[in-house]
């Protein structure tokens, strides 16, 4: 049977497959979201009806200091999240993969993800506290920095915070990353081995290429998710002192929740969006394209 | 098994669907509530926000079931925004609060001109005429000559002490002026113990409240009315003495991540200044009243002021307008101002009460109650419910920094004004 | 090569393993044994004693059930539709294809704290308020394009040859994907399952939104009213709870080990 027929048998009935994938996140996302964006243009404080404004929304956001803050932070946190928890859970990965406890060793990286939020946001709260868990182990081995207010001024917060994020999130990349090794098949491994290739060589040219549709669900993610930061600094810091740890999402976040202001909050979710939108389909766009050229 | 799952999912869809067109149309359409039939129930849900006294809910829940035949359970949030939200969004769909917590000031202003809570004029004549609630409660209630909601709690801020952290630095007396305050903030200090305590979030309003209420109380309702401004001589005053006292050493770390009891009840701070609530805080971690810790009156500042200033805190039960339970409810918060409801609440918590009729068990807080009542006394509305919410969030930002990094406070004082210019523009 | 890859594991696993340490060490002190200065220090073993007061003070049996409910079924049904739509858009060539991909994965995009609130109104005006249908709804919803995006990359690792061979052999479109692709995937479903699962067994806002009453309600909810400014519970008590409810998801991580253990095929490299 030749490829086109092929294709066509499939072509057909393939929406059916797909829709309700595009229902469920129609209906109970994207509506929603559809709402907010009217209300970015309006003047709204959850009680009375909205008035519409226009762009003023936008206009005083980007007229306001603090933005400029909170976007250098969201993109401090995306930077420090495609990089540090993906290359340690690419790592966490590859070592334990066939290793003959491998099971076992990557379950220390996997259980942050378990724990609950509550305790986690307790436990690096005392963690990074001046004089707290981190101080005093730095001062039992005599080293600098014990009485450091880790999450006192920026940028140093934000990137204590990233660590802390870092800690949790690890483990799910490199489950991921295992799946995503699994998936590569046994018989050229094994020739390329044959040929004498082993170790970072074997990694390099045999395995990290067949790694990459993993390690594009792994950055996509990561990009989303770190343009998304809230709870995190939520918790642990609430933006400041000052506004000096704020990201976007914590700014949409008190202009609609703390300040009743929902056509503000609405505004800054929108503009969130539309970056995080951008960032991710040119990223896609680049990785998922190429792919398909390929298959 | 796949199948079926699959047509579960088809039917969820479904729904879904149907629900998120309703979704498109509760946004924009009727505000106001229309005027439902009266159905009376036996039992009330409280939507709150503190869902750290679950327990005291339930057995005031069980208490007035047995009193007059009206049970409560208590639906509980821990997050005051995410509460906040869900309680105005809740005035739009037919899910309406029969009694819910709020704050006073701004936000029940809000709800008020929108008329979306129910009017409590007649409860409250007759609640005041019995001595059930004092009548200086009244004006916190009130707007436009009506009352809305009955209190919930009161508390009145007042200074906690480690005893035994006292006794270490040879303390004998509480202080009864702000020189002997700050005599006992040395000895303490000497004896290697951080005085105050003080925190960069939420709470970071308290000293700059204690401050202004203890130097001009004029100037601090002046302040939350915008006759005054950040930027006044008097504000810049209070600032510096508050630096000075930060640069003294007399805070605690204002990064710390241990709860204040803790810090208490561990001698890591001897003082901490809170609202009554916190004599539960400090009980639940087996501290003794009157044995591990005890709390005194905070001298004014300015000792030639007439009146002691009392920082005062109260929170509003209410009732959405227009709820299909208007008569249950009205038989609910008419037993809950009784003394009989009100001693149950109180002792549930280990904390006062605003009927002045109910029995306080904690002797210090009894006492502290029938003080309060008397003349030697000026309350003064706490900070964070005084001042308007966009003025409030931008101030704790800045006195979250300044108690972490103390400097000049004039620039931070201008970002706080030009937050209060554009709000007190904004209203009239 | 295989002894210091082991050494490099045990490094970094002790390094992750501190913060769990200090977990279990103070969610073990007494109520009045908690002092920030010596949190490295285990002092006294009363875990019990305050499992038993996290339990009863946050009346976390009561929302069991509900929860998990909520973190089996809603996680299955979304790995299905997720795989449905990973199959129709990379095996059967949906037409559009990437367009289709990226309305699915634009889900993920909105920030969750912004939806709440109109999902709460239309939940209310639709009587799914408060039930226990619509928070499976919900949550299916949120957890399909996270599993539509892992399954799409994943089937593209699968070669063509095994969809064409299963034509030829005459299988409906339906029952290729059940029993070829489906069974293929198994360890990717499986981790798209557990983290899925355990996503929605911590949430809080949904829950914290959406529903009321105790049988409906998530255990999240429940559990950070011990957290409160105004008489929450003791340290020790609050991480406790945090601890006791992390159990559930702490053992399907380690019962779902076992899908990610095979791979010896590729034997050490």
């Amino acid at each position: 049977m030749s490829n086109q027929v092929l294709d066509r048998t499939g072509a057909r009935k393939a929406p059916l497959f797909g829709l309700p994938a595009v229902a469920v996140v129609a209906l109970l996302l994207y509506l929603p979201f559809l709402w907010t964006t009217y209300v970015s243009f309006t003047d709204y404080d959850g009680l009375a009806s909205p008035v519409w404004s226009g762009l003023a929304n936008y206009k005083a956001m980007f007229s306001d200091p603090d933005l400029i803050g909170a976007l250098v932070n969201t993109l401090l946190w995306v930077v420090g999240m495609v990089t540090l928890p993906v290359a340690l859970g690419l790592l966490i990965a590859v070592l334990t993969y066939g290793h003959k406890w491998g099971t076992w060793l990557r379950l220390p990286f996997l259980l942050p993800y378990a724990i609950s939020g509550v305790a986690v946001g307790v436990i690096w709260g005392f963690v990074l506290q001046p004089d707290g868990a981190l101080g005093q182990a730095l001062g039992f081995f005599g080293l600098p920095g014990a009485h450091t207010g880790w999450l006192q001024a920026g940028p140093g917060n934000t990137l204590m915070m990233i660590v802390a994020v870092t800690w949790q999130a690890a483990g799910v990349n490199a489950l991921l990353f295992v799946v995503g090794l699994q998936s590569i098949p046994a018989e050229p491994l094994e020739a390329a081995r044959l040929d004498g290739a082993e170790g970072f060589s074997l990694f390099r040219h045999h395995l990290w290429p067949q790694l990459r549709p993993i390690t594009t669900v792994v950055i996509g993610l990561s990009i989303v998710g770190s343009l998304k930061t809230f709870d995190v600094v939520w918790v642990m810091t609430q933006g400041g002192p000052g506004t000096s740890s704020e990201t976007l999402a914590l700014s949409m976040y008190k202009e609609t929740f703390v300040l009743n202001d929902y056509g503000q909050g609405a505004a800054i979710a929108l503009f969130l969006s539309l970056v995080t939108f951008a960032a991710s389909i040119l990223y896609l766009r680049y990785q998922l394209g190429d792919a398909r050229e390929q298959g | 098994m796949q199948r079926n799952t699959n047509r579960k999912a088809l039917a969820a869809l479904v729904i879904a669907g149907a629900l998120a067109l309703s979704a498109c149309g509760g946004g924009g359409g009727t505000a106001g509530p229309a005027k439902g039939e009266d159905k009376p129930v036996d039992s009330l849900k409280f939507y709150n926000d503190k869902g750290g006294w679950k327990d005291a809910f339930t057995q005031v829940g069980a208490a007035s079931k047995k009193d007059v035949g009206v049970g409560m359970e208590p639906v509980g949030y821990s997050d005051s925004n995410t509460y906040t939200a869900f309680i105005r969004s809740s005035f739009r769909t037919k899910e309406k609060a029969d009694l819910f917590t709020w704050h006073t000031g701004k936000e029940l202003q809000d709800l008020v001109d929108q008329k979306l809570v129910a009017e409590t004029t007649d409860q409250w004549t007759k609640a005041v005429a019995d001595g059930n609630i004092p009548e200086q409660l009244k004006q916190y209630f009130t707007y436009g000559d009506k009352q809305y909601c009955v209190p919930l709690n009161a508390g009145y801020w007042v200074m906690y002490y480690n005893k035994a952290v006292f006794k270490k630095a040879g303390v004998t007396q509480t202080p009864k002026t702000w020189a002997e305050l700050t005599q006992v903030a040395d000895k303490v200090k000497a004896a290697g113990v951080k005085p105050f305590y003080q925190t960069n979030i939420l709470f970071s309003f308290v000293w700059f409240e204690t401050l202004l209420a203890g130097k001009d109380p004029d100037l601090y309702d002046a302040l939350a009315t915008g006759k005054a401004k950040y930027t006044d001589p008097g504000v810049v005053e209070v600032m510096n003495e508050w630096k000075k006292m930060i640069d003294a050493g007399y805070f605690s770390d204002p990064g710390a991540k241990t709860e204040p009891q803790a810090q208490l009840k561990n001698g890591d701070v001897a003082m901490i200044n809170f609202g009554t609530w916190f004599s539960g805080n400090l009980n639940t971690l087996k501290m003794k009243a009157g044995t591990d810790y005890d709390f005194f009156v905070i001298p004014n500042v300015n000792p030639e002021l007439p009146k002691t200033s009392m920082i005062f805190e109260t929170g509003p039960v209410c009732s959405a307008a227009g709820s299909d339970h208007a008569s249950t409810v009205k038989k609910w918060t008419d037993w809950w101002v009784t003394p009989q409801a009100q001693t149950a609440w109180a002792n549930s918590r280990g904390d006062l009460s605003f009927n002045p009729k109910a029995e306080v068990k904690d002797p210090g807080l009894a006492k502290l109650n029938k003080d309060v009542g008397g003349d030697g006394y000026r309350l003064i509305n706490r900070w964070f419910e005084a001042t308007p919410v966009p003025v409030a969030n931008k101030a704790l930002e800045v006195f979250g920094a300044f108690v972490t990094k103390p400097g000049d406070p004039m620039p931070g004082l201008q970002k706080i004004q030009a937050e209060a210019d554009a709000y007190w523009a904004k209203q009239k | 090569m295989s002894r210091v890859k082991t050494a490099i594991l045990v490094v970094l696993g002790l390094i992750w393993l501190a913060p769990v340490y200090l977990l279990v060490v103070n969610a073990s002190k007494s109520v009045d044994g908690y002092d920030a200065k010596t949190v490295w220090k285990p002092a006294g073993f009363s875990l019990f004693a305050n499992f038993g007061d996290a339990w009863s003070k946050a009346a976390l049996g009561d929302t069991l059930v509900a929860t998990t409910m909520y973190s089996v079924i809603a996680p299955v049904v979304a790995v299905l539709i997720g795989s449905a739509a990973g199959y129709a858009i990379v095996v059967l060539r949906l037409k559009r294809g990437f367009l289709w991909f990226v309305f699915i994965f634009g889900g993920t995009i909105f920030p969750l704290q912004m939806i709440l609130m109109p999902l709460f109104s239309g939940y209310a005006n639709s009587g799914l308020y408060d039930t226990r249908i619509g928070m499976i709804i919900v949550y299916t919803a949120i957890s399909v394009p996270f599993s539509a995006f892992v399954m799409r990359n994943f089937f593209t690792g699968i070669a063509r040859s095994v969809f064409e061979a299963a034509v030829v052999d005459g299988g409906g479109l339906f029952r290729i994907f059940r029993s070829i692709y489906l069974p293929m995937a198994g360890s990717a479903l499986a981790a798209i399952f557990i983290l899925q699962s355990t996503f929605v067994w911590n949430d809080l806002l949904l829950g914290l939104t959406l529903s009321q009453s105790d049988s409906v309600r998530p255990i999240m909810p429940a559990l950070t009213g011990l957290q409160s400014t105004y008489g929450g519970a003791s340290l020790p008590t609050v991480l406790a709870g945090g601890l006791l409810v992390s159990l559930p998801t702490v053992i399907l991580f380690l019962a779902a080990q076992r899908f990610f253990s095979r791979g010896l095929a590729l034997g050490q490299f």
